[in-house]
This record gives C-alpha cells, sequence and structure tokens, in this order.
C-alpha cells in the first residue's frame, strides 16, 4: 500500500519513467505471447518455436536493465535517515522498489494480453479487430497456463532483479554518514584488458566462423535464415567486451579530460567523469555493443527482398530503446547523487552556466570516443559476412 | 530608499523573511564595519542561518534591504548575486562542504579557479594558505582520507583563497570538538584581522563569541540585547506530565 500511496504523490517525470517501464514490458510480454501463438499455430515448427522463444530473451534482459536503472533513480526508494530511524532500512526500501516495479510491469503484461487478444481477434468492438489474426495463430485455443507464465516472466525477473539491486545498495543510517559517504570515491573500474580482449576475442571469432559456408542456421525470426551461432557468438562476447570496457574507457575520457593545467570547468568535467566511471560506463557500453550490432545488421540485410518481420522490428526498438532509456535514467541517478556538491558549487558562487559546460563537455567528450568505437566495431563486425 | 552609513561594508535594514509561512527573520537591522569580527549570537533556530543567507546574498530577503559597500544586494539578480558571492565573499559552513573528487589544494584552490584565475597562480595561492593553516602537507590527498578537523580547515582556507571581503561563517565549529574548535576559531580570526577581512560569525556558543569584536543577539528572528530568556519555574515540567496528551 505504501508503495502504490508514494506512487501517486510522484512527480510527473518520475511516473514518465514507470509508464516507459510499463510499455518495455507490455512490448516484450507482446513478444512472447506472438511465440506462444507461432507455437500453438505450428505444432510441427517445435524447434522454431523454442527459437523465437529464446530471442525474445534479448529484450526481456534490457527490460530488466532498465527496470533495475529505474527502480534505483525512483525518490521514494530513496534512503532517508529519518526514515531510517522509523525502520524503512534497506530491506523494506528493497521490497518498496520490488513491488513498485512489479506494478508497472504487470500494468505492461496486461496491456499485452488485451493487445494481443485484439489483433487476433478474440476481443471485438475496436478498430483493427483481429488485424493479425493469422500471423498470430487464430483459431487454435491458446493455453491459459502457458499465457499466464509468460506474462509473468517479465514482472517475476525485474522486480527481482530491481528488489535486489536496491538490496545490496549502502544505506546511511544518519545525515553524517551520508555526508561521510558521499565523500568517499568510487574504486577505479579494472575491467577494460579485459573488456579489450573479449572484443577482440569476439570479432575474431565471428571472422573465423564466418570463413566457410554458412551452415548451421540459428535463424531470427523473420529473417537471417543463415547465421551460423558461432556468428551469434561472437558478436555476444564483443558486446560483454563492450560493456566490461565502458568503465574503463569512461574513466580514461575523466582523465584526459582534466589533464594538463585544467580551468575550473575541465577539472570538474574530468574528475566527476573519473568518478562516475563505473556507474555511467557500463549502460554506455552496452548501448555502444547494441548501437555497432544494429548498424552491422543494417549493413548486411540492405537489399534483401524482405530485411526483417514486425516483431523483429520491435525486438529491436524494444533492445534500443531501452538501453539508451538505461544510460539515460542512470545520468540522471549519477546527477542525483552529485546534488550535495552542485549545491556547496552554487553556494561558492560558481556560476550555473559553468555546471551545465562541465556536464555538456562531459557528454560530448564520450560522445566524441564512443561513436567512432561503435562505428569502427560494426564495421569489424560486418566485414567478414559481406566480404 | 535611505543610502547607508560609509563605515558599514554590509548594512542590513529591517529583514523580514518568511518560509513558506514559518517565521525566518521579522525585522533585523544590522550594520557589519570593515574589518571586524562580528559574532550573531542566539539559540538553534532563531535565525542566524537565514540572516548570513541574506547578508550574503544566497537569499533575497521578502523585504527590507541589504547594502555591501553601498551597492544595494537586495536588488540585485541571480547572476549578480552569483558573481558578488565568487569575488567578494566566503563561506564557511558547519559541514566542511568539499568536492570529493578534488584535491585538499585544489578545493582550496575553487573559488579562484572559478573566478578564471590561472592553474598556477591559484595553486600557488592556495598552497600558501594551506601552509598558513598548518595542513601543507595534505594537499595531494582527497578529503575522504581526512580528519573532519582538517577537513574544516581546507574549507577555511578556501575562504581565505580568495582573499574576499567579508567571510561568513555559519556555526564553522559545530561539528568540531573543543580542543580542534578553539584552534581552529584562532585561525581563523587572526587570518581575517592580519588581512582586513571582515568575519560575520554564526554562533550559539557563547565560548566563540568571546572572541569577536562585537556580539549581535537574536531570538525568534529578532534582535535583541539581552538573549536569557525568564527562567522556567521548578514545577512546570511536573505539570506538564500530569496533562493527558
Amino acid at each position: 500500500m505504501l508503495a502504490l500511496r508514494l506512487t501517486r504523490g510522484s512527480h510527473p517525470l518520475v511516473l514518465m519513467r514507470r509508464l516507459l517501464l510499463a510499455a518495455a514490458s507490455a512490448g516484450v510480454g507482446f513478444l512472447l505471447l506472438c511465440t506462444l501463438g507461432y507455437a500453438s499455430g505450428h505444432p510441427a515448427h517445435a524447434s522454431s518455436s523454442v527459437l523465437r522463444l529464446l530471442w525474445c530473451a534479448v529484450p526481456l534482459a534490457a527490460t530488466v536493465q532498465f527496470a533495475v536503472a529505474v527502480a534505483r533513480t525512483d525518490p521514494s526508494t530513496r534512503p532517508r535517515p529519518g526514515l531510517f530511524a522509523s525502520g524503512l532500512g534497506p530491506a523494506r526500501l528493497a521490497l518498496l522498489a520490488a513491488i513498485s516495479t512489479a506494478v508497472s510491469t504487470t500494468l505492461g503484461s496486461m496491456v499485452a494480453l488485451l493487445v494481443f487478444l485484439h489483433l487476433r481477434g478474440d476481443l471485438t468492438g475496436l478498430p483493427f479487430d483481429g488485424g493479425a489474426a493469422e500471423f498470430l495463430g487464430a483459431g487454435t485455443p491458446l493455453p491459459l497456463a502457458a499465457a499466464l507464465t509468460l506474462l509473468a516472466l517479465v514482472p517475476l525477473t525485474a522486480s527481482a532483479a530491481g528488489g535486489l539491486a536496491l538490496r545490496s545498495r549502502p544505506v546511511a543510517p544518519t545525515d553524517a554518514q551520508e555526508a561521510e559517504d558521499d565523500l568517499a570515491p568510487a574504486p577505479a573500474p579494472t575491467g577494460l584488458p579485459w573488456g579489450v580482449a573479449l572484443t577482440a576475442a569476439g570479432l575474431a571469432v565471428e571472422a573465423y566462423a564466418s570463413r566457410g559456408s554458412a551452415g548451421n542456421p540459428f535463424p531470427l525470426p523473420g529473417r537471417l535464415d543463415s547465421t551460423p551461432a558461432a556468428v551469434l557468438a561472437g558478436w555476444t562476447l564483443t558486446a560483454i567486451g563492450l560493456a566490461m570496457a565502458g568503465p574503463g574507457l569512461t574513466h580514461l575520457c575523466g582523465r584526459l579530460l582534466q589533464a594538463v593545467r585544467p580551468g575550473a570547468v575541465r577539472l570538474l568535467a574530468g574528475r566527476v567523469l573519473m568518478d562516475e566511471a563505473s556507474r555511467i560506463g557500463r549502460p554506455l557500453g552496452i548501448v555502444c555493443a547494441v548501437l555497432s550490432g544494429v548498424i552491422a545488421a543494417s549493413v548486411l540485410w540492405t537489399g534483401g527482398p524482405r530485411p526483417f518481420g514486425p516483431l523483429t522490428a520491435l525486438g529491436a526498438v524494444l533492445v534500443l530503446g531501452c538501453t539508451t532509456a538505461t544510460l539515460l535514467t542512470t545520468a540522471l541517478e549519477a546527477r542525483q547523487a552529485r546534488a550535495r556538491t552542485a549545491g556547496t558549487l552554487l553556494r561558492l558562487g560558481a556560476p550555473a552556466s559553468a555546471l551545465r559546460t562541465a556536464a555538456i563537455l562531459r557528454a560530448l567528450v564520450l560522445l566524441v570516443v564512443f561513436v567512432p568505437l561503435t562505428w569502427a566495431i560494426a564495421e569489424l563486425a560486418a566485414l567478414p559476412l559481406t566480404g | 530608499m535611505v543610502a547607508p552609513p560609509d563605515n558599514d561594508v554590509i548594512w542590513a535594514r529591517s529583514l523580514h523573511h518568511s518560509y513558506n509561512g514559518s517565521p525566518g527573520l521579522s525585522g533585523v537591522s544590522l550594520g557589519v564595519r570593515d574589518g571586524e569580527v562580528l559574532a550573531v549570537t542566539g539559540r538553534r533556530g532563531c535565525g542566524k542561518t537565514t540572516l548570513l543567507n541574506c547578508l550574503s546574498g544566497q537569499l533575497v530577503p521578502q523585504q527590507g534591504e541589504v547594502w555591501f559597500n553601498s551597492v544595494p544586494v537586495h536588488t540585485m539578480g541571480p547572476r549578480l548575486r552569483e558573481q558578488l558571492r565568487r569575488d567578494r565573499f566566503g563561506w564557511i559552513a558547519a559541514e566542511p562542504q568539499l568536492v570529493p573528487e578534488l584535491s585538499t589544494w585544489e578545493n582550496a584552490a575553487l573559488p579562484l579557479l572559478l573566478r578564471g584565475v590561472s592553474h598556477r597562480a591559484a595553486k600557488k595561492a592556495a598552497t600558501e594558505w594551506l601552509e598558513r593553516l598548518d595542513i601543507g602537507p595534505l594537499a595531494r590527498k582527497r578529503p575522504h582520507t581526512l580528519l573532519q578537523s582538517q577537513r574544516q580547515r581546507i574549507s577555511v582556507a578556501r575562504a581565505l583563497t580568495g582573499s574576499p571581503s567579508v567571510i561568513f561563517a555559519d556555526e564553522p565549529t559545530a561539528t568540531l570538538h573543543h580542543t580542534e574548535r578553539t584552534q581552529l576559531l584562532r585561525t581563523l580570526t587572526t587570518a581575517a584581522r592580519s588581512h582586513g577581512i571582515t568575519v560575520v560569525l554564526a554562533t550559539h556558543d557563547a565560548e566563540v563569541a568571546a572572541l569577536a569584536d562585537r556580539v549581535v543577539g537574536m531570538l525568534d528572528g529578532r534582535r535583541v540585547t539581552n538573549v536569557s530568556l525568564p527562567a522556567a519555574s521548578d514545577t512546570e515540567g511536573r505539570s506538564a506530565c500530569s496533562l493527558s496528551v
């Protein structure tokens, strides 16, 4: 009940983040139901159905990542010393986060079910009745238990992940302790060598696998009939490598930014980037990996008769949207964490424009480093497949 | 509008300020002379911090005037007040309020860096002040490795490095123990007197106020000459307890 009351009183921007999460959950729920519809409509193509289900794991993972980011930035689960004194410690806050995540994602799942039934033609009275009846396997009964299990997947995983993420977050019992914790810097990220090695290994595996003819099909539903499993494994390795290298690269960007006799703006921008590297770097690496995947895929599939189906498009939009939203939400979290320092600087008479310039400078440096990197990885990934 | 007296560096007239209806200041007038150490004393919640915020241009009083060197502060826009704080004022709070990402000397040099002074000059000035405050060897350390008393000295060094006209110190010793308290205050007042810097010091501690040139008492948002309240009778507490609540 407390979670619902807090939701009712929250800021429109916070509600918008939750609505975005609900939309993502609806998208994933819809994809899962479509898989179920396909499976019940085509009992003979069991392996194809399993493959479709497995592909749903990618948008599911992106949604869960976004749910965790939303839970971490939610003001209603922010540790407050006053509430800590009255017993709202880390365990209760984690529970609160899990409940509010479950509420938004369940809302999304419900919407997904309604849209699915509507497009199948099971619910009537609105435009586009049964607009995709055949495509979604209308005519065959939908197993209720299976549908509910699939719909519960997103709420359960997302709220569990959100709760666990908040459970492991340190909660300061007093204001003095909070100020003390704010002073302690985040440890410098160490994953850069591993990340670079994994990325290189992934690209190598991919190049090696695509040397021969396209065997061992692992098709994306709709299109991509001949992507070998090893190529996908290579891409996965590259993506993990980029996610691991992200924090290290961000830290390096910050270090370069504050080097050689910096003024106030460059000093603040660089040091903050160094300190926030472990927070912002990972989602940035993931966005980078997803974007490079999209670029490589678009290079591969341009000119084909039918590049991809509507469900693949929905999945791609979900993955892109969720990872980007996660990055933006994490940036917001970093900003919330630095509110105290920003207040100090403004009290000293730092112009608000200086703080803005520092933020813009940080974003620019990250763009300058990560955009060419994304492009290069995408080109390298597509090179062996097109050649 | 009456022009303020010439020998006052800061002059405030009948300041009124309330926070969303809750009273903060109700009619405080004050003159701060050039180069003096003025203590504003009173209990917690009597409006000392609000007064300092109004005088230093962080807060615009709802009624009343604040003048700095015969320039009206209460009519300035946010940008001008920001510049005034940056160029002419220093601020020391109860908490050290350091920037965690910066090292000791960078924290101390921050006011100069924000004014656009060159890196080298800012470092030189900051290091000099850190050495005068006996924290020179800590110049390269980050705040999280230091003791609270050392952090508060950095905060004092930061206020002094900008060579301001006025330093506002709001309970600067609230989080310190007794010995560190006197030492910090002596350092601050000595440095301010030798450099002709005016200090406005808010404190609830009579011992701290004794280091000032002049003391202004406050009670419930008003300026008073005698801060002591009439003594409560012995039985009041007991009779209050017998009330059914």
